[in-house]
């Protein structure tokens, strides 16, 4: 006879906290089980759970789980009866002496079996709250955590019923060559998107194996003032500096930052919201000229304009006209560098074609309309994407070959027209690309940050020269160290092969109709669920290695967040048109003081005083007020015109008709 | 260490012949079927009283007691049946939380049948195997009808110690505010019977005790009263105590003893004071309803989550399972086809 007297004792800390069970109709398979709680129980979805076989054959076996779903219920056969039992008034169901027999019943999904071979159903066994350990070897963390050359790049902190245990993805896995890419998703407005790209570039650039070399970060701001205080601390409680420490990460912000920003129309002030004047001197102006535009003139021009002849005829400038010494064939030479030069050349052309009186309307095999449609598109460029891209002067540009590690490129184009954003974008991945290829971009590994990602690379939509271009990188990027850090708020809305490419993929909090897409039929109702509920600072991680999503949190960046940037730092306005000039020569040379500036260009054409900033900036020479006077040329005094001798008629104009 | 059934394996392997037979009643307790007449305490003859205005008792704490038996003929020895019969009983707690929770549990195995009518093989097995074994009267172990029978009562009265002495026990750990609720009659024990916060609720109706009019009075019981407190008179070893009806659920377009229950408590003046608290206090344990159970009218909610508990806890191979009656691939079945 067995005899027991004492009330079940409550577990301690190393005892289960559940028992596997099956049935018929819910049994345990090799990659799903359940388990049965206490109703008191820290488990939730997501929690991650380690099952110990006890059974014959199992004992050794153990089994690491993710819950993805939850039941909950009593012995009530029917809802009627307890209607019945409270005899129709729900206050007295609250007020029974006895509280029915109820059942916390979980789903879990297996992340990992040891031994793994052979797979076998989930043993019917004791379930414990894993540990640090246990998460480790959960998600197959122990192949890249440790080792000679370890990989693992913290990521955040699974947080589960008080255990806290940090989770690393693979920088193998994350940055090439392996897998490569991030994709991230999630509503607009809780600060999860950005911060969570934020905090894990921190991570990365203090983590990134040194065994797999150098590597920086290009952002695109493309919206506010999101990404133009990464240089600048921002506020953190104590919550998440013990975090950060969890985390090994140091809770500072990046040590080094370069800001480029176009100008606006007048050339000369700044088109970004980091114009505060304590800061303003940190940004560099991105100016490219007709070299710059013409390679990627095809982003520039919409499909009805690129035809083949188009084509051809902007390929012929670019290979036998820019840059170099051109006869036009009318007895004209030109040197076209500008876009000044090549309008120039245009009309050369076009004079000769009709001077010549040819009976043809043909110059050198392209006809007439069809330089005249590409004049006209080239021209338009120019004033739609007026400050960042000039007429005429030198360009200025992102430091090619001479990338430094650890270094984040901020590219701001949020206030840029479209087709200049696209422009920038283009150029910019395209570069990154091509110098990686010649690995001569000064570092081994580039992660491009874009948001808006259904922007740029939509699932519907025309084939875009930049959606190509991402589709490229998305599937060829990873042997290059070219990663693509994509973020939207609708990931069913960007194309599947980038979001398919991602390796590692982080969801923020979702909106349920996005949740409805079918690119969310693999997650439980009850993951679901808890995506469209997810508070601010965590996140659900797919990542290679683990069999499961996983829920994780994570610090506020260590960075000023953009709209407090902009409070701290407000943005100034833009300054007339010598005030900003000198304030540019200011910040080549300290001693140029800004009336002699406002003096020299006082009564100069714009234009010119531009081309002559834009020299000096380009050039930097020790005197950059004798530089700039001297591309300003002479002062030519305005000679007046002579009074023409006029000729007095033969004869007075009399009133005879005729 | 003998494990819990291996003792079958061996009787099996001494020459009995292996069966399976898990008579129906091995599911649940007989009622007992018989008139012994009760005498008013509380009124001159039986009264009916409505619980309107009565306060329900609310202990503080409240332990509820139940028993459970299974039983299987597992083989026969000549044709004499051998059952192994399993019994369990518990105290389940409910405190402030509202929540059961089991404070003691006792449960015992047996083997029952005739040893001198077995093979002197299989007999020995039995007696090395380690199970304590009960036997049935010689006179009805000749036929196995009434051999299995006999081996029921014998569960029976197996089950009912058991439960006797977990109440005992349950008893002394009583606390001053707490009331011990046991699933059936308290008169089996002086101690029960005795003690001040006990309370017997039964819920089958085989004893009657009363004829006539006051039967007819206490078998229409109106829902919301109860009967006057009567002393049923003793009978065999029963104690003195005091009972009473009370309905739970209105039984018209049901049945009489739909919602009837009968409680037993201690054969003193203040059973009487209490009787109508204590009714009220049955009523308020209406809910929940302990359904899926057919008896669920009449069966508390508590005492329906000491069943469960201890069949969750019962062995497996003692319940009838649907397809038990196949034969298994080595028995002797005849073949009918080739």
């Amino acid at each position: 006879m067995i005899e027991r007297r004492d009330p079940l004792p409550s577990p301690p800390l190393s005892s289960p906290i559940g028992r596997v069970v099956a049935t018929e109709q819910k049994p345990a398979t090799p990659h799903q089980f359940h388990f049965w709680t206490a109703n008191e129980t820290s488990i939730g979805i997501g929690a991650i759970v380690r099952v110990e076989g006890l059974g014959a054959g199992d004992s050794g076996r153990v089994v690491y789980g993710v819950v993805t779903d939850g039941f909950a219920y009593s012995d009530l056969a029917t809802p009627l009866h307890d209607v019945v039992g409270a005899q129709g008034d729900p206050a007295k169901a609250a007020a029974s002496p006895t509280v029915r027999q109820e059942i916390r019943l979980w789903t879990a999904a297996v992340l990992r079996q040891t031994p793994e071979e052979p797979l076998q159903p989930v043993p019917l066994g004791q379930v414990h709250v894993a540990t640090d350990v246990d998460v480790a070897q959960a998600l197959r963390m122990d192949a890249y955590l440790g080792g000679a050359q370890p990989t693992a790049i913290p990521v955040g902190l699974y947080t589960s019923g008080g255990l806290e245990a940090p989770v690393y993805v693979d920088a193998d896995f994350l940055l090439g060559p392996e897998a490569a890419h991030l994709n991230i998703s999630g509503v607009s407005g809780l600060a999860t998107k950005t911060s969570a790209v934020e905090f894990l570039l921190s991570s990365i650039f203090q983590h990134f194996p040194p065994h797999k070399g150098r590597v920086a970060a290009v952002c695109f701001n493309v919206k506010g003032p999101d990404l133009c205080f990464l240089d600048r601390p921002g506020t953190l409680d104590d919550e998440d500096r013990r975090r950060y420490q969890r985390l090994g990460v140091a809770p500072e912000p990046f040590q080094q930052v370069r800001y480029f920003a176009p100008f606006k129309a007048d050339g000369v002030n700044l088109n970004t919201l980091r114009t505060h004047p304590d800061l303003v001197g940190e940004v560099e102006p991105l100016v490219w000229g007709l070299r710059e535009v013409l390679d990627y003139a095809e982003v520039l021009l919409n499909r009805d304009d690129i035809d083949a002849k188009a084509d051809a005829f902007i390929d012929f400038l670019a290979d036998r006209v820019v840059d170099k010494e051109f006869e036009d064939g009318f007895g004209g030479a030109h040197r076209v560098v500008t876009f000044a030069d090549l309008e120039r050349l245009f009309r050369s052309i076009f004079d000769g074609l009709e001077l010549a009186s040819r009976s043809g309307d043909s110059w050198r095999t392209h006809h007439i309309a069809t330089m005249r449609k590409v004049r006209n598109r080239l021209a338009n460029i120019s004033t739609r994407c007026k400050g960042l891209v000039t007429d005429d002067g030198p360009s200025n540009d992102l430091p090619w070959g001479r990338f430094a590690d650890r270094t984040v490129y901020v590219v701001d184009v949020a206030n840029v027209d479209p087709l200049g954003q696209d422009l920038v974008f283009a150029r910019v991945v395209s570069q990154l690309r091509e110098r990686l290829e010649r690995r001569d971009l000064g570092v081994e590994a580039v992660v491009v940050f874009v948001d808006e990602l259904n922007k740029y690379a939509p699932a519907d939509g025309p084939e875009t020269y930049v959606k190509k271009m991402l589709l490229d990188i998305s599937e060829r990027g990873r042997y290059l160290g070219l990663v693509l850090f994509g973020a939207e708020q609708f990931r069913s809305q960007v194309h599947r092969r980038v979001v398919g490419n991602a390796g590692t993929a982080v969801f923020g909090r979702m909106d349920a109709d996005e949740l409805a897409t079918p690119g969310y039929q693999v997650l439980s109702p009850a993951t679901k669920i808890k995506l469209a509920t997810l508070p601010i600072g965590e996140l659900m991680v797919r990542h290679p290695h683990f069999t499961q999503p996983i829920f994780v949190r994570f610090p506020r960046p260590a960075v000023l967040r953009g709209r407090d940037g902009v409070e701290r730092y407000p943005p100034a306005a833009d300054l007339p048109f010598e005030d900003a000039v000198a304030r540019q020569l200011l910040k080549l040379d300290r001693r140029v003081r800004p009336n002699q500036v406002k003096d020299l260009i006082a009564d100069r054409r714009e234009e010119d005083v531009r081309r002559a900033l834009a020299h000096t900036r380009q050039t930097r020479p020790q005197d950059a007020l004798a530089h700039f006077k001297k591309q300003l040329g002479g002062r030519v005094a305005a000679v007046p015109a002579a009074a023409r001798e006029s000729v007095p008629p033969l004869n007075a104009i009399s009133d005879e008709p005729y | 260490m003998t494990l819990r059934g291996s003792w079958v394996e061996a009787v099996v392997a001494a020459g009995a012949v292996p069966a399976s037979h898990v008579p129906d009643a091995s599911l649940g307790r007989g009622d007992v079927e018989e008139f012994t007449g009760a005498d008013p305490v509380e009124a001159g003859e039986l009264r009916v009283e409505p619980l309107s205005d009565a306060r329900p008792l609310a202990p503080a704490a409240v332990c509820f007691l139940d028993g459970i038996e299974q039983w299987r003929v597992v083989g026969y020895g000549g044709i004499t049946p051998i059952v192994r019969a399993h019994v369990a009983a518990a105290v389940r707690r409910r405190g402030p939380d509202r929540r059961l929770r089991t404070v003691a549990e006792a449960t015992e195995d047996v083997a029952i049948t005739r040893l001198d009518r077995l093979p002197a093989g299989v007999r020995r097995a039995l007696e090395a195997a380690g199970v304590r074994v009960l036997e049935v009267p010689a006179e009805e172990a000749g036929q196995p009808a009434r051999a299995v029978a006999a081996a029921r009562v014998e569960v029976q009265k197996t089950r009912t110690a058991l439960e006797r002495r977990l109440g005992e026990a349950g008893l002394r750990a009583l606390a001053a505010d707490e009331w011990l609720v046991v699933d059936g009659v308290l008169s089996d024990s002086a101690a029960l019977s005795e003690h001040t916060r006990a309370l017997g609720v039964v819920k089958s109706h085989g004893a009657q005790y009363f004829e006539g009019a006051e039967l007819e009075r206490a078998l229409t019981l109106p829902d919301g009263h109860r009967t006057s407190v009567f002393r049923p008179r003793a009978r065999g070893a029963r104690r003195d105590i005091y009972s009473w009806y009370v309905r739970l659920w209105p039984w018209e377009g049901n049945d009489l003893l739909y919602g009837l229950l009968r409680l037993e408590a201690r054969a003193h003046p203040e059973t009487i004071a209490l009787a109508s608290p204590i009714a009220a206090w049955m009523r308020a344990e209406r809910a929940p309803v302990a359904t899926p159970d057919r008896r669920w009218d009449r069966l508390l909610y508590p005492i329906h989550g000491v069943e469960t508990y201890l069949r969750a806890r019962a062995p497996s191979d003692l319940t009838s399972h649907p397809a038990s009656r196949i034969p298994n691939p080595g028995s002797r079945f005849p073949r009918t086809a080739s």
